[in-house]
């Protein structure tokens, strides 16, 4: 009884002290109210008064998003004062979107309903959809936007060069950059702020017409800022005394860099580097590209919950955006030792680059959104079928085939993979036709890794096709197909001496059947339809310069050379494999 | 009478009021006598469930280690903080979650309010299994108590099914997953009608599952049940059994104790009043109660005033059980994964923690771990009263033949011959591992699970021979089937991992 009575007494009192202890850990003792209350000691004294300690959240139905992220960051909050300059109570950077009207976690992720910071940044086990990492911030326009038209590195990088060296940061401010020189003093001349130029539109015609018409250009940028005008006079004077036209050539490079402008600092350059590598010749995004690697389409959005990060280095935190953003740097490092048996090869990236390929994958979302809130390009793209990468054949060329020809057409090698030909060899361009070339594009390699592109979903449309062609013609130094006078097939050699010939000097590289081994596959369906005998027959003659196939018919010390007619033989023997099939 | 009179009338009834008031609540007055005390209790409808009286033996801690009260508490809890998250919860699958997470973040207290509830039905349903436990081992569902020991089965069975029903409500990806798995064991009949070929014509299997979920697959329609099965019905139930289970116990005459109970207890120390002579008057005479009763042919000086001494214990198992419980609650949150998705299979999708023993079984034979052999068993368990009539240990620990030794050797056989069991089938496999094209209804009638049945059942027989007595095998049986349950229980929480994989920690289990 004693026993009893000690009992219950103490476990009521324990059970009274733990009620009391909930009721005010959970109701005084949370992190946002301890913030709030940091918050409003360092608001002005004339703003405490009105301040009010409460939770605050934006509300978004059509995105059914509850965002709670404006408790602690009382800055972005509509209605409060934010404090310049702090990490945590500081302004929202002046984007395009407006984050009172569009919410946080729309571009941000991480958890709207969370009120504790590593729940709402979503560094916690079990929240797939984490927070992208600051310095991949604006990765989260992907969950909306695609950018139309992105050109590939080479344009960029040329059309920014144009950019910067024709002054154009004197007067225009880019990404935060430039709009120091105002010859009219201070704002007097100060040109429009050219970030997201590709997304608001500009004249294209502002800079040739102000040179010829300099007191009309002066607002010609449909700035509206006729009150300026007085002062202006001199100034304009000034700016065409200090601007001459462009060299040809250079405001179309311009406008490539500024067609691509969007707002989005460092985005259009890592979609670009994806788009100039040959990413999407294995890879492909929302339809579009080749299916020989995992769909990219929300790779940004995978669950680090997910991911195997056990081999991983870069995410030592199995949680979070960083956990994520590491993975896929480890992985760009070296594939197969994050995902054991990946067919990737190592590309020999530079840090930066891994840096901007981690960024363009964060940006790789696209939101499950009802389809009226999906913005124009979005429409444009999975819609109307508009290319997300410009169509010229640089680009072109970059998406679609630089990983396994080489950026320059040089060919690749890579550990674990056949050799990919070199396609911008001169004797090879010189013997194929574009027609040849068209259908190699179109058909593929049927049995080996070169895709039917004009076949397949998501491959080349044909006027793309046709660019392609032109740009490889274009990388191997212009050099045009030879007319060929003769038939398609000619050779009528003696198909049983071709084949011992063809066992003792192209077996060991071509396969006893032709079925490829170090050098490319001969037996191929679409090869052989494609080829006619004076590109067989030419490519045994003169070889390819700068890749092991030789010319046979030069004189060699190490195999026997080969006679025309014995050439033939073997184009005949060649040409057998085509018949069995 | 003057209006002055009237008004002073008027003025004393008024102050009179509380007094009044008091006295037609309590109507047997400050409860400050063993007699008035009596009263009370009777006189109030939730204490005349009580006895008036209680023995000295029921009120030890060794006897109940009150656990039937812990049970009760720990349900009086979740029916407090279940009705409190019912104010937000909303029964429809994403704002499910959605609710769940505002419950946790924004609702003030609401995270506590839900461990507690969580907290609370975890140790509710070990309470009432450990409850089990003591009841059989004091031999207490002997005559007269069978029946409240079937009572009790159908109790244990409620508690695990609101506790399956609550678990789907988060909507997460945890919940999901447990009850696909759940639901698909109710399917699991047809694996018998498949091997038959009947299951076109006769599929009480998928009747099951399409009860439980109303759809093919865990959505919209399964929540919504499980809701309804979850805050109303299985409460009901459970409230009227609970009622009708106290109620036995005052009418089968207390709790269990030996014979020589009022002997081992001592004499009347300094309990007031003592009674040296044999009652007048029994209840046995009235003919309001059969047979025996508490009263009849011995002297109550063993017994106590229910009040306070009855309370007194009653109050500090549920204290106790409110302490543990918000303890728990503050220091380790309910879990919560992922909303629910479809498309992405838990690996290893595991049900509640009670259920794992079951699903290692049924890893090998859906209907025979998740079916067959619990029914065996709770069928096993509802004889048992009616199998053992004998009396002697009634009311001891490990009363019977053999007692504690047979007990500790049981546990003993109990554990190896599951390890041994299950240590052969995850090292060596099973039929199908060597035999490929085995007939199903060949691995359905002989699984680990059977043979583990089939050994403990041996075994007990032995028992029951050698002992020349059922308890001896009940003791023998109870004991290697509560070891098979925690062994299994265990394997399948901290030893399986994805594809029900066996490993040996969670640091071992393969990435994706």
């Amino acid at each position: 009884m004693r026993g009893t009575k000690h009992l219950l007494l103490w476990t009521s009192l324990g059970a009274l002290l733990l009620l009391g202890w909930a009721a005010y850990a959970e109701n005084f003792r949370q992190e946002w109210r301890l913030l709030q209350a940091a918050y409003r000691d360092r608001l002005p004294a004339d703003r405490r008064a009105e301040f009010q300690a409460q939770l605050r959240q934006i509300v978004v139905p059509a995105l059914n998003s509850v965002d709670r992220c404006v408790t602690c960051h009382l800055g972005m909050s509509p209605g409060d004062t934010a404090l310049p300059g702090d990490r945590v109570f500081g302004p929202h950077p002046d984007v395009s979107h407006d984050p009172a009207q569009f919410g946080c976690t729309v571009c941000h992720g991480g958890q709207g309903r969370a009120t504790v910071k590593a729940d709402a940044h979503g560094d916690v086990r079990h929240w797939p959809e984490p927070m992208i990492p600051r310095r991949h911030a604006y990765a989260g326009c992907g969950a909306c936007h695609t950018h139309l038209a992105i050109p590939e590195t080479a344009s960029l990088d040329r059309g920014r060069a144009l950019f910067e060296r024709h002054d154009c940061l004197a007067c225009h401010r880019m990404e935060g950059r430039g709009g120091t020189l105002r010859p009219g003093g201070a704002g007097g001349m100060e040109g429009p702020d050219l970030t997201a130029a590709g997304a608001r539109g500009y004249d294209r015609g502002w800079y040739p017409g102000h040179l010829a018409h300099p007191e009309e250009g002066r607002t010609g940028a449909g700035d509206g800022r006729a009150e300026a005008a007085g002062a202006a006079g001199s100034g304009a004077r000034r700016w065409q005394a200090s601007f001459a036209p462009l060299p040809a050539g250079d405001p179309q490079a311009i406008d490539i860099y500024l067609g691509s402008r969007v707002g989005a600092p460092g985005l259009v350059e890592a979609k670009a580097l994806f788009h100039s590598i040959g990413c999407r010749g294995c890879h492909s995004i929302a339809g579009v590209g080749g299916d020989d690697g995992p769909d990219l389409t929300r790779e940004g959005q995978r669950d680090p919950g997910q991911l195997g990060l056990t081999h991983a280095t870069g995410g030592a935190s199995p949680t979070g955006g960083a956990a994520l953003t590491g993975w896929l740097a480890d992985h760009f490092r070296a594939p197969a030792r994050v995902v054991a048996g990946s067919a990737m090869p190592e590309i020999g990236l530079t840090d930066e680059q891994i840096d901007r390929l981690t960024f363009y994958m964060m940006s790789l979302r696209r939101s499950d959104y009802p389809e009226a809130l999906w913005p124009k390009d979005r429409i444009r793209a999975e819609r109307f079928g508009e290319r997300e990468f410009a169509t010229d054949g640089p680009t072109l060329y970059g998406t679609y085939c630089a990983a396994c020809h080489g950026r320059q057409g040089e060919g690749m090698r890579f550990p674990g993979t056949t050799a990919f030909p070199a396609i911008s060899n001169s004797d090879f361009l010189a013997i194929a036709s574009d027609d040849f070339l068209r259908q190699t594009i179109r058909r593929g390699r049927p049995g080996r890794r070169m895709p039917a592109w004009g076949e397949k979903e998501g491959g080349l449309r044909p006027d793309e096709i046709d660019a392609v062609i032109a740009q490889v013609r274009r990388i191997g130094g212009g050099v045009v197909a030879r007319p060929d006078p003769r038939p398609a097939r000619w050779a009528r050699g003696d198909s049983a001496a071709g084949a011992r010939l063809y066992a003792d000097a192209c077996a060991s590289c071509h396969g006893a059947t032709g079925e490829g081994g170090e050098g490319p596959a001969l037996h191929n369906r679409v090869l052989l339809e494609a080829a006619g005998d004076t590109y067989l027959f030419e490519t045994i003659r003169r070889g390819r310069r700068g890749t092991s196939m030789a010319a046979f018919s030069d004189a060699s010390p190490v195999r026997r050379t080969l006679e025309d007619e014995e050439i033939e033989a073997i184009v005949t023997h060649i040409r057998t494999w085509e018949v069995k099939r | 009478m003057s209006r002055g009179q009237g008004m002073a009338q008027f003025l004393d009834n008024l102050k009179a009021a509380p007094r009044r008031f008091a006295e037609s609540a309590w109507r047997s007055g400050t409860p400050n006598t063993d007699r008035s005390r009596s009263s009370f209790v009777f006189g109030n409808v939730f204490l005349h469930l009580h006895p008036v009286r209680t023995h000295r033996w029921s009120l030890r801690w060794s006897t109940t280690w009150g656990l039937g009260i812990a049970s009760v508490s720990a349900f009086l809890i979740t029916l407090v903080t279940g009705v409190l998250l019912m104010f937000y919860y909303k029964p429809y699958p994403d704002v499910a979650y959605d609710a769940i997470k505002d419950i946790h973040f924004v609702v003030p207290t609401g995270r506590f309010i839900r461990n507690l509830h969580r907290w609370a039905g975890n140790i509710m349903a070990v309470s009432v299994l450990l409850h089990m436990a003591r009841t059989f081992y004091t031999a207490a569902y002997r005559k007269p108590r069978e029946f409240n020991w079937v009572v009790g089965m159908v109790l244990l069975v409620v508690t695990l099914g609101l506790a399956f029903t609550g678990y789907l409500l988060p909507w997460d990806q945890l919940a999901y997953w447990a009850i696909t798995i759940g639901a698909n064991i109710a399917q699991s009949p047809r694996e018998v009608t498949d091997a038959l070929g009947m299951t076109a014509v006769f599929d009480p299997g998928g009747l099951q599952k399409l009860l439980l979920l109303g759809s093919e697959d865990v959505g919209a329609e399964a929540l919504i049940r499980f809701y309804l099965l979850h805050v109303m019905i299985l409460p009901l139930v459970l409230v009227l059994l609970i009622a009708v289970h106290f109620w036995r116990i005052r009418k089968d005459g207390g709790l269990t104790r030996p014979e020589d109970a009022d002997r081992r207890v001592g004499g009347p120390a300094g309990i007031h009043p003592s009674f040296t002579e044999a009652p007048q008057k029994t209840y046995h005479l009235a003919a309001v109660v059969r047979g025996r009763t508490a009263a009849v042919g011995r002297g109550p000086e063993g017994t106590v005033p229910a009040m306070p001494h009855l309370f007194y214990a009653e109050m500090a198992a549920l204290m106790l059980t409110v302490f543990v419980c918000l303890l728990l609650s503050l220091l380790i949150d309910a879990p919560l994964k992922e909303l629910a998705n479809p498309s992405v299979p838990e690996n290893p999708a595991k049900a509640p923690w009670y259920f794992l023993g079951l699903q290692e079984l049924v890893s090998f034979s859906a209907f025979m771990g998740g079916i067959g052999i619990p029914a065996i068993v709770i069928l096993g368990l509802a004889l048992i009263p009616y199998l053992d009539r004998e009396t002697t240990g009634t009311g001891e620990w490990f009363g019977g033949p053999g007692g504690g030794r047979l007990v500790a050797g049981s546990a003993v056989f109990g554990l190896a011959a599951v390890l041994l069991v299950e240590t052969f089938a995850i090292r060596l496999g099973w039929i199908r591992e060597w035999w490929l094209a085995a007939p199903q209804i060949l691995i359905t009638l002989v699984n680990p699970g059977t043979v583990l049945t089939l050994i403990y059942a041996l075994y007990s027989i032995w028992l029951v021979r050698r002992h020349q007595s059922g308890r001896a095998g009940a003791l023998g049986l109870f004991t290697c089937f509560l070891c098979g349950f925690v062994v299994l229980t265990i394997i399948g929480t901290w030893f399986r991992g994805p594809n029900w994989g066996f490993y040996w920690s969670r640091a071992h289990w393969p990435g994706h």
